[in-house]
């Protein structure tokens, strides 16, 4: 098997021949491995099984407001600053008032400029490694660049009309977004954004239905339509919501958080019949400080746990952000092929 | 003659005009600011965070009831230093350095300023040297710390080694917070209490300053 068909394999919940592994790897830690490498470059040195694009870093305009300060304008008309890690953080949102909305002009998804990157994948990766385009959710987008925090949340008790009328917005430029990536020759949609804090939810079981699972069923939806299957990663205690999750017909979740109590056992046995399983090696914890040893013996604790059957992905906890110890991703890449061998024989 | 009851049911349920009209009103009816914060806004502070508590209120529900009890305190913090409405204590905030993340931040603020704290934001990514020179100059009782992310938790500890080196650290109760942060770790770094949330924050500093 090659990459691509390792992934599609364990997306539809059966064995490949090897549990397989993708990542986002930070600059610093791609340096440690290969010096002056690319992510493209690193993905065919470790021979990983696909690579992710990220949506919001790697495509979208920014206009510089601050540059000591790292402020932008981000192309939904809000600002955001960028962190260490140069992940943007939102900090104004574009929209402040429902009034906004009358005029809003939307971003428009069909500028080519948006598909370059994704075009160099696609001619270097196609049909060999699993061509893996984030879309943000529509929850996220909403929480955070389009009504800020504050406004989303607050729309949610007292206004619930203001945020289906943003999403009508986001989900029409998000669906057009997934249209033209699939036309380009995306293989797997990875739909990111949080829905939960370390220890709970973010909004109620309530406003998770009403709100957060609908338009991510409008995006699965249209995915599975046009023959593409779908990873949702959020962070945090996702045990009360769960389901809403797999009911929106995601068949993929990431990263099963560990940093939130999230056991990849008790997933593979409450839920992992349902959706491949896309995790859970800590990158808060052992692959930043561990020891090799350390990650070696939490990598094969994934695999066994979570591995039987197939449906499982193994991966980090979040991603191999800068902090992740070169010499320990690594570890860890050599840890998913000496136990991921199927048939597993862990136990 | 005015409700309390009534003010603290409002910032339960959030809602603003209520909470509005009831401290106006409890104003002019010469109810004093004491009797308003410790009456009203305190106990429905407290309320709410013991449904955030028990998992019957989210971040929504929170934010309303922030929204609330900021009304309020537009009409009340004025007249804070007259008769029978001081403050708490001062308490001086920010997000570590390298995190420019702040929504638990302005939880925890809401929080702080409903339950009578004098509070200064120092905004995100607050360098160790911001933290020590406003420590320094404000005469404040508490320092707090949030840090959503792993990688910048670092500069917490970063930040209270460099209040040591200053010779501050004596000067200020440190606190610290956020979502990769625990009790331990706070421990670890030399912090003198940590605060799982924000409901959690305000119960904390009063404990720290010998009013819980």
């Amino acid at each position: 098997m090659n990459g691509l068909e390792r992934v599609m394999t364990a997306l539809r919940i059966q064995e490949p021949d090897r549990v397989p592994h993708f990542e986002r790897i930070a600059n610093r830690v791609r340096e440690g491995i290969l010096p002056g490498a690319s992510e493209e470059d690193i993905v065919e040195h470790l021979d990983l099984d696909g690579i992710r694009f990220i949506d919001r870093t790697h495509s979208w305009s920014y206009e510089m407001v601050d540059e000591g300060k790292r402020i932008k304008r981000d192309q939904w008309g809000g600002l955001v600053r960028y962190t260490s890690e140069d992940n943007p953080v939102p900090m104004e949102p574009a929209i402040k008032s429902e009034t906004d909305l009358d005029t809003y002009k939307l971003p428009d998804p069909d500028e080519e400029w948006r598909y370059e990157h994704l075009k160099r994948l696609v001619k270097r990766f196609k049909g060999e490694r699993a061509i893996v385009v984030g879309v943000t959710d529509i929850f996220a987008l909403g929480r955070e660049n389009f009504l800020g925090d504050v406004g989303y949340f607050r729309a949610m008790v007292k206004n619930p009309a203001f945020i289906d009328r943003a999403n009508e917005f986001l989900l029409d430029y998000q669906l057009r977004y997934m249209r033209n990536c699939i036309e380009m020759g995306v293989d797997v949609f990875w739909v990111n954004g949080d829905w939960a804090m370390t220890e709970r939810p973010m909004v109620s079981r309530q406003f998770t239905e009403r709100f957060l699972a609908p338009p991510l069923k409008k995006l699965v939806d249209y995915a599975h339509s046009r023959g593409v299957p779908v990873i949702k990663h959020t962070d945090g205690n996702i045990w009360p919501i769960y389901d809403t999750i797999i009911d929106a017909g995601v068949d993929g979740l990431h990263p099963i958080d560990p940093m939130a109590g999230m056991d990849i056992g008790e997933a593979k046995a409450t839920f992992g019949d349902k959706v491949c399983l896309c995790g859970n090696v800590s990158c808060a914890f052992s692959l930043v400080s561990g020891t090799e040893e350390e990650v070696r013996e939490e990598t094969r604790e994934v695999i066994r746990k979570a591995g039987k059957g197939g449906g499982l992905i193994c991966m980090s906890s979040n991603s191999i952000h800068s902090g992740v110890n070169p010499k320990n991703y690594l570890a860890m890449v050599k840890a998913i092929r000496e136990f991921g061998q199927y048939p597993l024989s862990l136990d | 003659m005015v409700n309390l009851e009534e003010l603290c049911q409002a910032v339960v349920s959030g809602d603003i005009d209520v909470a509005e009209a009831l401290t106006k009103k409890a104003i002019e009816s010469k109810v004093t600011i004491g009797d308003i914060l410790n009456r009203g806004l305190v106990p429905g502070l407290r309320q709410v965070g013991e449904l955030f508590e028990k998992g019957e209120y989210y971040l929504p529900e929170l934010i309303v009831s922030g929204d609330a009890v900021a009304k309020a305190l537009e009409h009340l913090e004025p007249l804070m230093g007259q008769e029978g409405a001081s403050y708490m204590g001062k308490y001086l905030i920010g997000t570590v350095q390298g995190d420019v993340h702040d929504l638990g931040k302005n939880i925890v603020i809401m929080m702080l300023r409903g339950n009578g704290w004098e509070v200064t934001d120092l905004g995100v990514d607050v360098s160790p040297e911001e933290f020590c020179s406003a420590v320094s100059t404000s005469n404040c009782d508490i320092l707090g710390m949030s840090s959503l992310l792993t990688m910048t938790m670092t500069n917490a500890a970063r930040t209270i080694e460099s209040l040591k080196a200053a010779g501050l650290r004596d000067r200020v109760k440190v606190m610290v917070g956020g979502a990769p942060t625990t009790s331990e770790w706070a421990e670890k770094i030399g912090a003198d209490a940590h605060a799982k949330d924000g409901p959690t924050a305000a119960i904390v500093a009063a404990r720290l300053v010998g009013k819980s």
